[in-house]
Parts: structure tokens; C-alpha cells; sequence
């Protein structure tokens, strides 16, 4: 909570405070104005006095009612601008999250944090904002003004309030825990209901509906039961304000009135006096009442914290070294690379060994798990490999900052995600200056164009969330052109040209060729069609390089690529 | 001042038939209305008593200030009194009445607000296992065409708001109509021109609710919506995290988000500021009330014809007046707003549940097969075009049938049919020759188990979540599935062994262990027919060769119905069905369908690569589930 505090602005936090100040004098010197009206005007018949000070009440009234619109703006746009900071810290710090820092925390999570955690804390810091500053003050203001009218009476004081907040105390301590259970009671009510829901199928197979109900039953009535007995708890909190306010209001009068009759007190601070012992045990109260929002605000700060510290697996060299690159010089290289996911027993990639050059076309085959996407993420560097080394023209990727190392590269990922917006929007993603020709030409190359130019409004064809209005074979399509826009130098097509038909899979990689003289380009893929007509291929299994060469090498004696080509090409050759 | 109400993250909507939907709420309360007569009983005498008490206090002020006068005027006219003559018998005999009935009032807000608790809580309950027990009746088809978080969001948000409004607003309703009338009717005895001036003052302050309200109210709605669409936002950008960043978009997308960020903050603020606004308007309201009171009240003290208590009474009514108003005022929206939670909540309750049909075939007598299609004809949505138009099938027992297509063919429906899940709309299918929709579906459901992708687990221990499949399965026949599937393999190494808690993330156990324990499930069943749904998902090598290991045991000797991703799978079936858009292409042994080179022979020419074992991720053209 303190480093949420620290992100509030001085300045503002200083006019809020004042304003807070006004409004809390504002609102006892009312009551304190109002006394002296029947001490002096009233009890001595001084009808002046009397407008004079209403006059001033008036002014008074309008100056606290001033003072609190002022405030209760600085509050709002205080709270609810620290937790707009608190979402663009968050979404700086997730942005540039590597895949591991991502798979760690899970995208679900990472969503609730930024949303609904940050409002949380905008809504408890709204109140505690104002309220915690303007109860204390109040509490203080009230006391001394009754002190310095009366120290007799103010004895009063000292026997009521240490009542209350030990009955509060007493209340809180009882209930606190009970919150927290009943919290965590909440948490497991839903999660049950959503077991039943997104089970359905499972328990109806199993016939459990019974056991599933007697299973949500027991959770029902047990958060029913704790929710019943904190409310018992809490419902004490009103009686006890009535009681002790009420017995404060009769002990002023029965004190004040012997006070009174022997000229120790004046009649009006009898009022006054009754306004400030409301003022005080409200007070109380409100303070109370807001320590119990407290400890849900301080989850959602640590929570939100949580992603906040979070160190990042991959960070850029301090000094970052860009290649000397000319067009058509583009080179890589793979040098022993060992690369394991965070945590796992196994290595994902073993010792892999290749290098290519522009003009040059490889192409990845391997079965389900055998490591050809996580050789594609080690190139963008969306994981650091263990050991060995990959480098762009010799140099390492790893001295290079990770936006330069992206430039160079297009990569055309497996699930052709697409963003909602256009196709225009969609297809500009990774160089925003491109011309609308450009735009058709990567589309003609991507063999999207004839479908994107029957759409209605073409280019300005709206794009669902994930692309959801076109098929998997479009969005794929669509997913290439956005990546033959970006004029990297190394393009990569993972699995990417899975939902396509033989035709437009052969007539895709025709129209590749000739624009692609001076990069490289990369294939991973399942069907020995798309990779044959590669320089060079690479067969993996399970991690490892099993064989490297071009299809007839291949063919002749890779065990591995000879099975996978038979088991797809029933006779006929290519 | 602890009561300020905030509408902000609830689903603004107005209810469609607000009455008809009080009526229900009420009558699902009826079974407590002696608790809520009592709420009433007991509201309506704390209010009452707090009107009252104002007045006994002025009149013990009154009569202090009464005897401070006479005490002055003695003085004036010049007797030597160390002591003003109060009547403090008359005090103490107020103080004891006033006593009585704050120990009265306090008892009764306290019975009031306990029994306000068990009715919101007791009736929330209910409606919480009734929505439960609705969803128990309720057909499939339900739950494939409303999303979890729509049902989640009726039962957890809808509910939340129901329990909240029930728990703080119908005490706090009931309070202020009666606070409202006692205080008025209190007022008017003791003085009525001043009373006058109390309604001035209320009605300022209704003015100032009927200005900030609504505008509090519309900057709220409008917050509501901008969070939603900045989680739709940022949903989707977290989600194409990879695309984002390979593409150098990062500071494009935190800076379309800031934008999005920044309108929820100009419409937050504002909401904020407005309804915390409320509270000093009413109060400023007030204030005018206690000077147009003190005012009005000073003259006429001098002029002898206001007592002075009954001043000091009057602004404490001043207060206890603008109160309720100030209620009512958040109460109304509030009110709604959960009206129209009601609302949805009934809506799922009124549902049509699964009905009982009488199919109306004659039951085959002596038939050799186990499962038959007879001329099925299947669609999901009558309106629409059947799916399956004339599907047949004998299956004999202990036979293996294949279940082959492209994603989105229509595999899982044939599981859904078996099952019951869904109901044929045409043709029968006949179980030992019997149509299973004379069966009931439980008693139907007995001989069956299934082993799908989607690892259902719930949230408990290993051993639980493997007895699930059987109820009354003693531990050894516990232990043995969970030895066949190659569970205790792994969970022997387990800190906690079978009492680890799978938890929601699942993350302490792998894919492939949970796909182990969902075959251990099924085993412990010991079905006559299995329905097993392959694993296409990535595992490690170790676990898939295990996984297959244990659905061989467990398909041994037994009626299966296998979606199948593996060639060597499909080449060990009795029977391939090979379905496309909904409905089955071919039929046959894998050797006739690659004679017949139909849709068959194409899929299989197009995708089986691998030696044996490869099986294809997800795109258009693949053998995957749907």
C-alpha cells in the first residue's frame, strides 16, 4: 500500500488536503456559530447578533460546501488516476515480457491484474483518500473545540470514546478472520459452480449430477453459515453507536445542566457539545468501517506489484550492436544449440547445427514435439538458448537489442493470429509507411488476393477478434502478407501454410521465389510438397537434428524423411 | 457517512418487468415472512424511537434553559441565588424514559439487522442451489450456446448484487420510509411553522440528488462499458503477446491501450466525483435547514414564543430528515440494478429442461448388435438443415470404431448422440436393440465412459478425482486402475502422493498426467462401451507412449468408439466412419476406404506423414477433434 501512496502527486495531495482541512472546519464551526447565536443573541435577546451571525453561518456553509466539491475532485482524480498509472506501468512491463515471464504468470491472470485489481485499488483509495484524512481531523477539531469550551464536560469524552473503540476493536477482531474466510469461501463457491459448468459433459458421462449438487450444497451452506455469523458479529457495530451516542447526548445534558445552573457553562454549548460528540463517534465509526476495505485493496496491490518486480528473463546488452548489412549479405547461423524450457527436465533442442545465406531457402520437418517451433522462437529470441550460439552475419543475437533483431526478422506464427480492426490495419502491423500497392502485391504473393478483393470494401474489410470471420486458410494467408510487408531479411513461416490446398500451397511458394533473391527464408512444415523444393532441409526428432540436406540427399539416405515421405506420396513422384 | 453507496463495476441494465419480478423475489421470501414481518416490526420501532428522541432531549434542554432564564431573572431583580433553579427531577425523569428507549432501540436495530442477514442470506442460498439444480435438468444444448462466464456471471455477480441489495437495502429501505413518516409526524407536533423550514431544506436537497444522480448514474454506465471494452482490449493484445512483440509493436499497443486507459479515466473520474458529491450537497442543504431553523428559532425564543429545546430539537430533525431522502435516492438505482440481476437469475431458471420422449420403435429382439444407427437424421438447431440426413451403423460387441475427419466434421457429434447428450430428429439408435431414448439417460449412461482431450478435472485430490469414475469403488480397485493407467507410476514421485490437490491451473501435474488419470477414470467405470478422444496435444514422448499403453489396456476386450488421430489406430478398426460438415462421408475398413479413393483416401494421402505415430496440430485439414 506505502508505494501506492508514494505515486500520489505532492502538489495535488497538498490542495487536496487543504481543502479537506476547510471542509472539517468548516463543518464543526457550524455547530460552534450556532451556540454562540443562543448563548449571545438568543439568551440576551440581541436580535443584531443573531442576523450578524447567521450571516456568517451562511457564509460558512457555503465555504465547507466550496472547499468539499474542491476536494471531492482532487480525491477522484487522484484515485482514479493513480490507477491509470498503475495500468500503464502494467502495460509497459507485460509488453515487453518474454514468452517465459507470459507462460509463468498465464494471460488470465495477467488480464484480472490490469483491470479489475486496479479498480479495486481506485475505489478504496477514493475513500480512504478523503475519509481517512477528514475523519481524524474531525475527531481532533471536535475535541479540542469541546475542551476549550468546557474542560469539565469534555470528561465525558475520555469515559465514551475509549468504550467504543474497544467494542470496535472487539467487533473487528472477531470478524476479520470471518472476511477472510468468507473470501476465500467465495472463491471456492464459484469455483465449484464452474467445475459443474465446464464439466458437464464428464459428470452427466459419470452420472455424479447428485454427488455434484451435494458437493455445491456443502459449499453453499457453509458460505451461508460464515456470512450469517460475521453479520451477527457485525450487526453489533449499530447498537452500540446508538447506544453510546445517545448516552453521551443525555450525560451533556444532565452534567451541562448542573454546569449551567451554577454559571460554570453557557446553555448554547449544550448544543454544540451534542453536535461534537456526534462528530467524534461518527468519526470513529467512518474510520472503522474503511480499516475493514483495507486488506482486500492490499491484495490487489501486492498482486499488481507482483507482475510489477517481476525481473525479466531477457534483457537487451547494454551496448547493442547493429550488423553491418547490406541486401543480399544476410546470413545465420545455428553453432551447437541447446535450449531447454524454463523448469523442464528434458532439453527441447540438442546440439543443432546449420547455417544458411540469403538466396537461400531451408525448410524444417519433424513431427508433433520434435522442436521445430521452439527453434523458431530461439531465432526472434522469445527464449535464450542454453548453450551454444545463433548469430545473424557472426553476430551474436543476443548482443543485439531485441526490437533491432525483430526488424530483421518476419515471422509468420502457427496460429496466423489476427488482430480486430481491418485487413488494412492487419497487413500494415510491421511497417506501418507501406502503400496500399504493396499491400496488394504481398497479397497477390500470399495468394489472398482474389478473395480479399471480393470482400466489399476490400482492404477496409473489417477483421474480428482473432480473425474469427475467416477461415483458417485466409487467415493464414492473411498472416503471410502481413509478414512479406515488414522488408525483413529473414523471413519465417511457422507451419504456416498447414490450411492451404496443394494448389495454393505449390502456387504460394512459386510466387515466394523471386521476391525473396536477397533473404532468407524459412518453412517449417508437415507435408514433403512444401518442403521438397527447398536448398535445404532439416529433419528433427525429438529435439534432434536427424538428418540435413536437400530432398534428394535426403531420400537417398535419411531413414527418418523416407518413412514421412512415403507414408505421404502413394506412388506418384513429384 | 460510511454508507455511500457505489453502483460502479455492476451491470447497469434496467429490469424488463420490474413488479412481476418483485412479485417472484417475494414469494421465493415468503418462506421467511415471519423474519421479514419482524424486519419490518422491528425496523419501523427503531425508527419510530429515533424520531422521538430529539424531542425529549430539546424538552430537557428546555427546561435547563427555562431555569437559567428564571435563575437571571431573579438575579435582575436582585436575589442572591448561587444556583439557577433547574428542575432536575424532571430531567432525570426524561433521562429515564430516554434511557428505557435507547436500550429498547438498540436491542431492536440489533434483532433487526441479524434477522435482515439470515432472510438475505437464506434466500440467496436458495436461489443458489436452485440455479444449481436447474442446471442439473437443463439439455447440453444449453450450455453449448451460453458461454461459461455468462452462466458464471448469473450466478456469482447477479448473486452478489442480490445477497448485497437484500442484506443492506431492504433493512435500509424499510428504515427510511419509516424514519421518513415518524420524523414527519414528530416534527409536526412539536412545531410546524419550523417544520416548514424542514422541508425546504429537504427539498434542496432532493434538487441537488435530482441534478448529480443521473449524471452520477450515466458517467458510471459509461465507466462500465469502457472497462469492458479495455478488457476486451487488452485481452486481445495479451493474448497475441508473440505477435506484438516479434513485430516491435510493444510501444504501439501500450500506447493504444493508454488511449483506451485514459477515456476510462475521464469517465471514472467524473462518476467518482459525481456521486461522492452526494454527500456534501445534502449536507450544504442541511446546513441552510439548521440556519433558516436557528434563525427563525432565535426570534422566537426572544419573543417567548419558541421554547428553546424545541430549537435544538429541530436541528437534530434537520438531520434525521435529509437522511432518508438521501437514501431512497441511491436506494432507487440500486434497486434496479438488482431487479434486473433478478431477472437474469430467473431467466436461467425458467429454462426448458431435458424432457422424457417416448420413441415409439419396437424394440428388436435378439439383435446381434450392441449400438445400431438406424436412418439418423441430426441437426442441432431444428430451424436450421439436418446435419446428418440417413446414418447407419452396427456396431457388434467388443468391436473398435474409428471416427475420422477434418476439425469442425462433426466427430463429437456422434459422442453427443451416444451419450444423449442430444436427441436424434429423425431414424433411431438402438442399444442391445432397444431405442436408449426409452432408456433413461442415466441408466443408459451406466454403460458407457469416455476419455475426452479436454481433461476434465475438478479441484481435489488424485485418488478423488480417479474414484469419480465409480461410485463405491473400494481403495484396492483404486489403486489397480490407477497402477493400469500409469498413474501411480508418477505419483509415487509426488511429495503428496494421491493426496496432491489439482489445482485450477492445473500446474503441478502435466497435460499428459492429467490425460492418465482421466483414462484411470474411466477404467475404474468399467464400462461395456468406451468413447475415447486420442491426444493430439503435445506431451512428452515418455507420457504419450504411456498414454497409449494404458488406452490399450483399457480398450481391450471392449465396444469402443475411438476419435482417432494415429494411422495405426485407424488401421486396427473394425469400423471407420469418416465424417465431414456434420455428417458421415464413408464407412468401411481402412483398406476398403482406400480402394474405394473417396474423401478417405484424400485426407489420408494428404496428411499421414509419420513412420506410425504423427499426428497433426491444429489446422483446417486434419484428423482432430472438433
Amino acid at each position: 500500500m506505502k508505494r501506492v501512496i508514494k505515486l500520489l502527486d505532492t502538489k495535488r495531495m497538498f490542495w487536496l488536503v487543504l481543502f479537506i482541512v476547510i471542509q472539517t472546519v468548516a463543518l464543526l464551526a457550524i455547530p460552534t456559530v450556532s451556540a454562540n447565536i443562543v448563548d449571545y443573541g438568543v439568551a440576551l435577546g440581541d436580535i443584531d447578533y443573531i442576523i450578524r451571525f447567521g450571516g456568517v453561518m451562511i457564509l460558512i456553509a457555503l465555504i465547507g460546501f466550496g472547499a468539499a466539491i474542491a476536494n471531492v475532485y482532487f480525491a477522484a482524480t487522484e484515485s482514479q488516476g493513480v490507477g491509470t498509472s498503475l495500468r500503464k506501468k502494467l502495460f509497459d512491463k507485460i509488453m515487453f515480457f518474454s514468452s517465459e515471464e507470459i507462460n509463468e504468470f498465464g494471460t488470465s491472470t495477467l488480464i484480472t491484474r490490469t483491470t479489475s485489481d486496479v479498480l479495486q485499488v481506485q475505489q478504496v483509495l477514493m475513500f480512504s483518500l478523503r475519509l481517512l484524512i477528514l475523519n481524524p481531523l474531525r475527531i481532533l477539531i471536535a475535541a479540542v473545540l469541546a475542551f476549550t469550551r468546557n474542560p469539565r464536560l469534555s470528561l465525558i469524552f475520555i469515559v465514551i470514546i475509549p468504550i467504543l473503540i474497544l467494542f470496535i476493536a472487539i467487533v473487528l477482531r472477531k470478524v476479520t478472520p470471518l472476511f477472510r474466510s468468507l473470501q476465500v469461501k467465495t472463491d471456492e463457491l464459484n469455483r465449484v459452480f464452474r467445475e459443474g459448468l465446464t464439466g458437464i459433459r464428464v459428470i452427466r458421462a459419470f452420472n455424479r449430477e447428485d454427488y455434484e449438487e451435494a458437493r455445491f450444497d456443502e459449499v453453499n451452506e457453509d458460505y451461508k453459515d460464515t456470512s450469517i455469523l460475521s453479520r451477527m458479529y457485525m450487526a453489533t457495530l449499530n447498537p452500540i453507536m446508538i447506544l453510546l451516542a445517545s448516552a453521551t447526548s443525555i450525560m451533556i445534558i444532565w452534567f451541562g445542566g448542573q454546569l449551567v445552573s451554577m454559571d460554570q457553562m453557557q446553555v448554547g454549548n449544550l448544543i454544540a457539545f451534542t453536535s461534537y460528540s456526534i462528530n467524534i463517534l461518527m468519526g470513529i465509526m467512518s474510520i472503522a468501517v474503511i480499516i475493514t476495505m483495507l486488506p482486500r485493496a492490499q491484495v490487489a496491490v501486492e498482486r499488481i506489484y507482483e507482475i510489477l518486480d517481476a525481473e525479466e528473463s531477457i534483457v537487451d546488452p547494454e551496448e547493442p550492436i547493429e550488423i553491418a548489412k547490406d541486401a543480399g549479405e544476410v546470413t545465420l547461423e545455428f553453432e551447437d544449440v541447446c535450449f531447454r524450457y524454463p523448469g523442464a527436465e528434458k532439453l527441447a533442442l540438442k546440439d543443432i547445427s546449420f547455417s544458411m545465406k540469403a538466396g537461400e531457402k531451408l525448410a524444417i520437418i519433424g513431427g508433433t514435439g520434435a522442436g521445430k517451433s521452439s527453434l523458431v522462437q530461439l531465432i526472434l529470441r522469445l527464449y535464450d538458448i542454453e548453450s551454444g550460439s545463433i548469430k545473424i552475419n557472426g553476430v551474436d543475437i543476443r548482443e543485439m537489442s531485441q526490437s533491432y533483431l525483430r526488424r530483421l526478422i518476419g515471422f509468420a506464427t502457427q496460429d496466423a493470429l489476427l488482430f480486430s480492426g481491418t485487413i488494412r490495419e492487419n497487413l500494415t502491423y510491421g511497417n506501418a509507411n507501406a502503400s496500399d500497392d504493396e499491400l496488394w502485391e504481398a497479397l497477390e504473393i500470399a495468394q489472398g488476393y482474389d478473395f480479399v478483393s471480393n470482400l466489399p470494401n476490400q482492404l477496409d474489410s473489417r477483421v474480428e477478434q482473432g480473425g474469427s470471420n475467416f477461415s483458417g486458410g485466409q487467415r493464414q494467408r492473411l498472416s503471410i502478407a502481413r509478414t512479406l510487408v515488414t522488408e525483413a531479411d529473414i523471413l519465417v513461416f511457422d507451419d504456416s501454410f498447414s490450411a492451404l490446398d496443394f494448389q495454393t500451397d505449390a502456387r504460394l511458394r512459386a510466387a515466394l521465389g523471386p521476391v525473396t533473391t536477397d533473404k532468407l527464408v524459412m518453412i517449417i512444415a508437415q507435408r514433403i510438397n512444401t518442403v521438397a523444393d527447398a536448398d535445404q532441409i532439416l529433419v528433427l526428432d525429438n529435439g534432434r537434428l536427424v538428418g540435413q540436406g536437400n530432398h534428394e540427399e535426403l531420400k537417398e539416405n535419411n531413414e527418418v524423411y523416407r518413412e514421412i515421405m512415403e507414408s505421404q506420396m502413394k506412388g506418384d513422384d513429384i | 457517512m460510511a454508507k455511500e453507496e457505489s453502483t460502479g463495476y455492476l451491470r447497469a441494465q434496467k429490469p424488463s418487468d420490474f413488479w412481476g419480478t418483485v412479485k417472484r423475489l417475494l414469494v421465493y421470501m415468503a418462506k421467511r415472512s415471519w423474519a421479514l414481518f419482524a424486519v419490518v416490526f422491528f425496523a419501523s420501532g427503531s425508527a419510530i424511537i429515533s424520531a422521538a428522541k430529539p424531542g425529549l432531549l430539546g424538552r430537557a434542554t428546555t427546561i435547563i434553559f427555562d431555569g437559567f432564564l428564571e435563575g437571571t431573572a431573579l438575579r435582575e431583580a436582585g436575589e442572591q441565588i448561587d444556583v439557577h433553579p433547574i428542575d432536575f427531577g424532571a430531567i432525570a425523569q426524561i433521562a429515564r424514559i430516554f434511557i428505557v428507549l435507547l436500550v429498547v432501540q438498540a436491542i431492536f436495530n440489533y434483532v433487526q439487522n441479524y434477522l435482515t442477514a439470515i432472510v438475505a442470506q437464506r434466500t440467496v442460498y436458495e436461489l443458489r442451489r436452485d440455479l444449481k439444480e436447474k442446471l442439473g435438468n437443463l439439455p447440453i444444448q444449453y450450455f453449448d450456446t451460453h458461454s461459461v462466464g455468462d452462466v458464471m456471471s448469473r450466478a456469482v455477480n447477479d448473486m452478489e448484487q442480490i445477497a448485497n441489495t437484500l442484506q443492506r437495502s431492504l433493512a435500509e429501505f424499510i428504515m427510511a420510509v419509516m424514519t421518513f413518516i415518524a420524523v414527519l409526524i414528530a416534527m409536526l407536533t412539536v412545531d410546524v411553522t419550523m417544520s416548514f423550514i424542514v422541508f425546504a431544506s429537504a427539498g434542496l436537497s432532493a434538487a441537488f440528488i435530482a441534478f448529480i444522480a443521473p449524471r452520477s448514474q450515466r458517467k458510471f454506465a459509461e465507466q462500465q462499458r469502457l472497462v469492458g471494452k479495455l478488457n476486451d482490449q487488452v485481452e486481445e493484445v495479451y493474448s497475441g503477446h508473440t505477435v506484438v512483440r516479434t513485430y516491435n509493436r510493444e510501444l504501439a499497443e501500450v500506447e493504444t491501450l493508454e488511449e483506451e486507459s485514459n477515456r476510462l479515466y475521464d469517465a471514472s473520474w467524473k462518476a467518482q466525483f459525481y456521486s461522492n458529491l452526494m454527500m456534501p450537497a445534502v449536507n450544504f442543504a442541511r446546513d441552510l435547514g439548521v440556519f433558516g431553523i436557528t434563525l427563525y428559532g432565535g426570534f422566537g425564543v426572544i419573543n417567548g414564543t419558541v421554547p428553546l429545546g424545541n430549537v435544538q430539537a429541530f436541528i437534530q430533525f434537520v438531520n434525521r430528515f435529509s437522511q432518508p431522502v438521501r437514501q431512497v435516492a441511491n436506494l432507487a438505482n440500486n434497486i434496479q440494478i438488482t431487479i434486473a440481476a433478478v431477472e437474469r437469475v430467473f431467466e436461467t431458471l425458467d429454462q426448458p429442461e431435458m424432457e422424457e420422449i417416448v420413441s415409439n420403435v419396437e424394440e428388436k429382439e435378439n439383435t446381434p448388435y450392441i449400438i445400431e444407427f438406424e436412418h439418423v437424421e441430426f441437426g442441432y438447431n431444428s430451424s436450421e438443415e439436418l446435419l446428418m440426413t440417413d446414418f447407419n451403423l452396427q456396431v457388434e460387441a467388443g468391436e473398435m470404431v474409428a471416427i475420422v475427419g477434418p476439425t469442425g466434421a462433426g466427430k463429437s457429434t456422434l459422442i453427443n448422440l451416444l451419450e444423449r447428450f442430444y436427441d436424434v430428429s429423425g431414424g433411431s439408435i438402438r442399444y442391445n436393440g432397444k431405442d436408449i431414448r426409452d432408456m433413461d439417460r442415466r441408466e443408459l449412461r451406466k454403460h458407457f465412459s469416455m476419455v475426452l482431450q479436454d481433461t476434465w478435472l475438478f479441484n481435489g485430490t488424485i485418488w478423488d478425482n480417479i474414484a469419480y469414475g465409480y461410485e463405491g469403488a473400494s481403495d484396492e480397485e483404486i489403486l489397480e486402475v490407477a497402477k493400469a493407467a500409469y498413474v501411480d507410476d508418477f505419483v509415487r514421485r509426488l511429495p503428496k502422493g494421491y493426496d496432491t490437490i489439482l489445482n485450477e491451473e492445473g500446474t503441478n501435474i502435466s497435460q499428459g498426467q492429467k490425460q492418465l488419470i482421466t483414462i484411470a477414470r474411466a477404467f475404474l467405470a468399467d464400462p461395456e462401451i468406451l468413447i475415447l478422444d486420442e491426444a493430439t496435444s503435445s506431451v512428452d514422448t515418455r507420457t504419450e507412449v504411456q498414454i497409449q499403453k494404458a488406452m490399450e489396456v483399457v480398450l481391450e476386450g471392449r465396444t469402443s468408439f475411438v476419435v482417432a488421430h494415429r494411422l495405426s489406430t485407424i488401421r486396427d478398426a473394425d469400423k471407420i466412419i469418416v465424417m465431414d460438415e456434420g455428417d458421415v462421408m464413408e464407412t468401411g475398413t481402412h483398406d476398403e476406404l482406400l480402394e474405394a479413393d473417396g474423401f478417405y483416401a484424400v485426407l489420408h494421402n494428404a496428411q499421414f506423414m509419420g513412420a506410425e505415430d504423427l499426428d497433426i496440430e491444429d489446422s483446417d485439414y486434419t484428423f482432430g477433434t472438433t
